[in-house]
Formats: C-alpha cells, structure tokens, sequence
C-alpha cells in the first residue's frame, strides 16, 4: 500500500487516479475514494484506488481532517457530475493543476 | 440468565440446570447474523442520520469507512442495452458507509448532491474530533480566541500588544 506523505501530493494524484477512469472501456467505474475513521485511535486513513494503483493517506491531525472536506467537495462534483467537468470552479485548489484535458476555456494550443 | 430456571430439589445443590446457551450480551452481538451482510439502501437524509449515529456508537471502539463511488446503478446487461440503443447513461455518486457489521449506502444525483456534501462536511466536522490539533505557534499568541488553527494564509500583521 502505497502511503504519500504530502498532502498536496496526495489529493492531485488522486484526482488525477479518478479523472482517468477508463468509462469506455467497460462502461464500468472502478475507482473509489474510502475514509476510514477511528475515534479510539484518533486515525483518519484516506484511499483512493482505480483496483490497480491504490493511493493512501494516514493522519492524526485536525488540519488534515479540514484539507479533507475540501477533498471531498472535489470529489462530490467529479462523481455526481463527471471526470471531465471543470473542477476550478468547485474549489480554488485545481488552480495550479494542469489544463483540463477536454474542456479547455476557449483557445486550444 | 442462569438462575431463571427452575432448580431441581431431589439433587444436591451441585447439579444445578443451566440453559445451553448462556450466552452474555456480547457474545450474542458478535454473532453474525443474516442480517448483517445486506446492504440498505436509504434515501440521503435517513442515511445521514444513520451515519451519524454510526459515529457516536464507535466512539469507544471501532471504525467508520465511508466509500464514495460513481456508479450508474444500472446492471452491466441494461447498460449495454442502454448504451447500443444510444440512451446517455446518467452516472450517480453512490456513498456506502460501514462500521465494520452494518452497512447503510444510498445515492446522489447531481442535484443531490450538493446539499448532501454540506451535510456531509457538518457531521464529519462534528465527529471527527479525536484528531489532534497542532500547536504552532506559542510565542506568537497573535489574536484572541483563535483556537482554529486555520493557518493557511500568515497572517498579514502581527497583533498590537
């Protein structure tokens, strides 16, 4: 199981993991996105896995649980909406991502 | 209970009855049921109330996983059927939650699903206080009442003494 320390580093891949779903090959979405809680612990364990590559995350902090949240928005839009929708407008955190690969603002380079 | 049943008096006291199963309150919970392996399926408000509930039952012990999927809920046959007689196949969020012997799920649209994140966002907020928060800055006692630690932006001056 593959752990990313960085925070950051996490939510793009996984992102990127979840916008490359391969719907037109099977017509069947494999990946998810799992959280994991324990209150006795005082755990929080985030995975995002398409059943080939799996990304995890493990935290003890507050602030992590808040980065989450904003996460789970991204996750919200893309899911109920599509991996191609235009994700920047949910959250400013997709401002620093590359282009969208389909649905670009206009011009096209 | 083992003294429920009635003891017989011709013997001495110890060939006292028992019941077979005497089993304690736990032991009966861990047993698995049927039951337990079904999925509901419920409607997003009975379902948040539910999770909730699934938080403040495993505050002692135990886990909450929360699965969030995108699924068009349909069976791979009815999709094909679907796809071949060019129906757009509308593809919904599906978010499954378990405390590791009940699972409850239930399904977003898009319309949905707005409302259901701010809930959803409420209840974790609300739950997930086990998590540590960090202490940065000791020194700096900069603002009062400042016990969110929101520090992704410094602050712009530092406070007047």
């Amino acid at each position: 199981m593959v752990y990313i320390s960085s925070w950051d580093e996490f939510a793009e891949r996984s992102i990127q993991l979840f916008r490359a779903d391969p719907q037109s090959v099977s017509c069947v979405l494999t990946s998810r996105y799992v959280m994991k809680y324990r209150h006795c612990d005082g755990k929080l364990v985030l995975k995002v896995t398409d059943n080939r590559e799996c990304l995890k995350f493990k935290t003890d902090q507050a602030q992590d649980a808040r980065k989450m949240e904003k996460l789970n928005n991204i996750f919200f839009t893309l899911m109920a909406r599509g991996p191609d929708v235009d994700i920047s407008e949910v959250s400013g955190k997709e401002q620093s991502e590359a282009q969208p690969t389909k649905k670009g603002r206009g011009r096209k380079q | 209970m083992v003294g429920s049943l009635a003891q017989p008096t011709h013997l001495p006291p110890y060939f006292k009855l028992r019941k077979v199963s005497s089993k304690s309150a736990r032991e009966r919970e861990r047993e698995p049921s049927l039951f337990a392996f079904a999925m509901v399926l419920l409607q997003p408000d009975p379902f948040l109330n539910e999770l909730t509930s699934m938080y403040e039952r495993t505050t002692e012990r135990g886990s909450v996983w929360v699965t969030l999927k995108r699924s068009s809920m349909k069976s791979k046959a009815k999709r094909n059927k679907m796809t071949s007689a060019g129906e757009t196949i509308e593809y919904r969020c599906l978010v499954r939650a378990t405390d590791g012997k009940k699972t409850i799920s239930t399904v977003l649209s898009a319309k949905d699903h707005l409302r259901f994140q701010a809930s959803y966002a409420t209840i974790l907020k609300a739950h997930m206080s086990a998590l540590k928060k960090r202490e940065r800055r000791d020194k700096k006692k900069a603002g009062d009442g400042q016990t969110k630690q929101e520090d992704l932006k410094k602050p712009p001056k530092k406070s007047s003494s």
